[in-house]
């Protein structure tokens, strides 16, 4: 059995979960295929996938038995151009964070390039795989619609105070709270542009259910000093690192 | 002597206006100021489901709320107060916060403040009251309290 995390506390549990593929994400809320097009801004609603020109069939490409040997995903045969979404993961307990995303995304997805940075976490893919992906992360655990952000840009908010209704910051605001229904929307796609009709993200996640998802240890949740075993593996990692790059001369 | 009170969540209208009206309501607060992220202009292209900027009643007075609050500053004369304030805030912030004793209003007039308002007298108690950035009379609000102003 692959060994994908340390741990015996809930979060390492939830790390573990994440990043094993044949574990089944609980699926949270419905998001129809046409609200992600509308959230991912790449194309719009009904437009055909902008793809190469001539199609790739009628294209001499040089012989290559890396591509007989690799079945290319649905993207890349049509010839697709390569898309991103970007997820802002609120320290307040959201469900994932970076780390854990690009770990689970390279052991969930074919043909995905995932790059981390402290706050922000993007996928890159063929667009119509992305969609697909998109769709997946969107409706799953890997989502809360308020302490996580889907932003292209203008990230700022992953590690300041939340809102009163639990709300991430977010300077944009493409994702607001709307007081009389009790949910999320987001109201404008993830570079900012407002859009026509708001897609309904569904009710935030109440707190007991994020820290019995969440992927981030924390002193007022389950702290990592803690996980021992989480801690006796990180400082063998740390010994051996040492111990094989010390090289006296 | 001031104090900060640092709410675990940055508050909404609703709670602001409680928040305010409860405090105001003591008789030995003198100045409160709110400090946090500005709420966005009011535009008449705003989907009022989700407009945030609104006029709040403190104490029987009208005030523009300008800012989501992130910290109040509290300018007191007694210590017993603060005990009195925490009460309030245990009621109304239920989310969590910090109660800090300091220096949050600033004491002494400043060079910006001289090229702003000259060389015209500035009561004390206004001093440490706005921005550098902004003018008095957009931010500062008087409320009559027995014959105080506050």
């Amino acid at each position: 059995m692959a060994q994908y995390y340390p741990g015996t506390s809930q979060v390492a549990q939830s790390r573990r979960n994440f990043s094993d593929p044949e574990y089944e994400l609980e699926k949270l809320r419905e998001i129809s295929d046409e609200g992600v097009v509308k959230i991912l801004g790449h194309r719009a609603p009904g437009e055909e996938y902008k793809s190469v020109h001539p199609p790739l069939d009628e294209m001499d490409e040089p012989e290559d038995y890396i591509r007989e040997i690799v079945e290319p995903i649905d993207g890349a045969k049509a010839g697709d151009r390569v898309r991103y979404i970007q997820f802002v993961d609120s320290m307040y307990f959201a469900p994932a964070q970076p780390f854990l995303r690009s770990r689970s995304y390279l052991n969930r997805y074919r043909g995905v390039d995932a790059g981390t940075l402290s706050g922000r976490q993007i996928i890159e893919a063929r667009e119509r795989d992305l969609e697909r992906i998109s769709k997946e992360l969107l409706e799953t655990e890997y989502f809360d619609p308020a302490r996580t952000g889907i932003r292209g840009k203008s990230v700022h908010g992953h590690s300041l105070r939340l809102d009163e209704n639990g709300l991430m910051f977010d300077m944009l605001r493409r994702q607001v709270f709307n007081k009389e229904t009790g949910k999320v929307e987001s109201v404008k796609d993830q570079i900012g542009k407002e859009l026509d009709e708001p897609v309904v993200l569904g009710e935030p996640l109440d707190e007991e259910k994020l820290k019995a998802i969440t992927t981030i240890y924390r002193v007022d949740g389950e702290a990592y000093r803690d996980d021992k075993d989480a801690v006796e593996i990180l400082h063998r990692i740390h010994v051996s690192r040492s111990n094989g790059g010390f090289c006296p001369e | 002597m001031d104090i900060e009170i640092f709410p675990h969540r940055i508050l909404g209208s609703d709670t602001t206006e409680r928040l305010l009206n409860e405090i105001e309501g003591l008789e030995d607060v003198n100045r409160t100021i709110l400090q946090g992220p500005r709420l966005a202009p009011e535009s008449p292209d705003d989907d009022p489901r989700y407009a945030e900027r609104r006029i709040i009643t403190v104490q029987g007075k009208e005030i523009e709320l300008k800012v989501k609050a992130g910290r109040i500053f509290v300018d007191l004369s007694e210590e017993s107060t603060i005990d009195q304030i925490r009460e309030i805030c245990n009621e109304i912030l239920t989310f969590g916060f910090d109660i800090n004793i300091g220096t949050y209003i600033r004491t002494q007039k400043t060079v910006t403040d001289s090229i702003k308002y000259g060389n015209a007298e500035l009561p004390d108690e206004l001093i440490g009251m706005n921005d550098q950035y902004s003018m008095l009379e957009d931010r500062v609000t008087y409320i009559q309290k027995d014959g105080n102003d506050s």
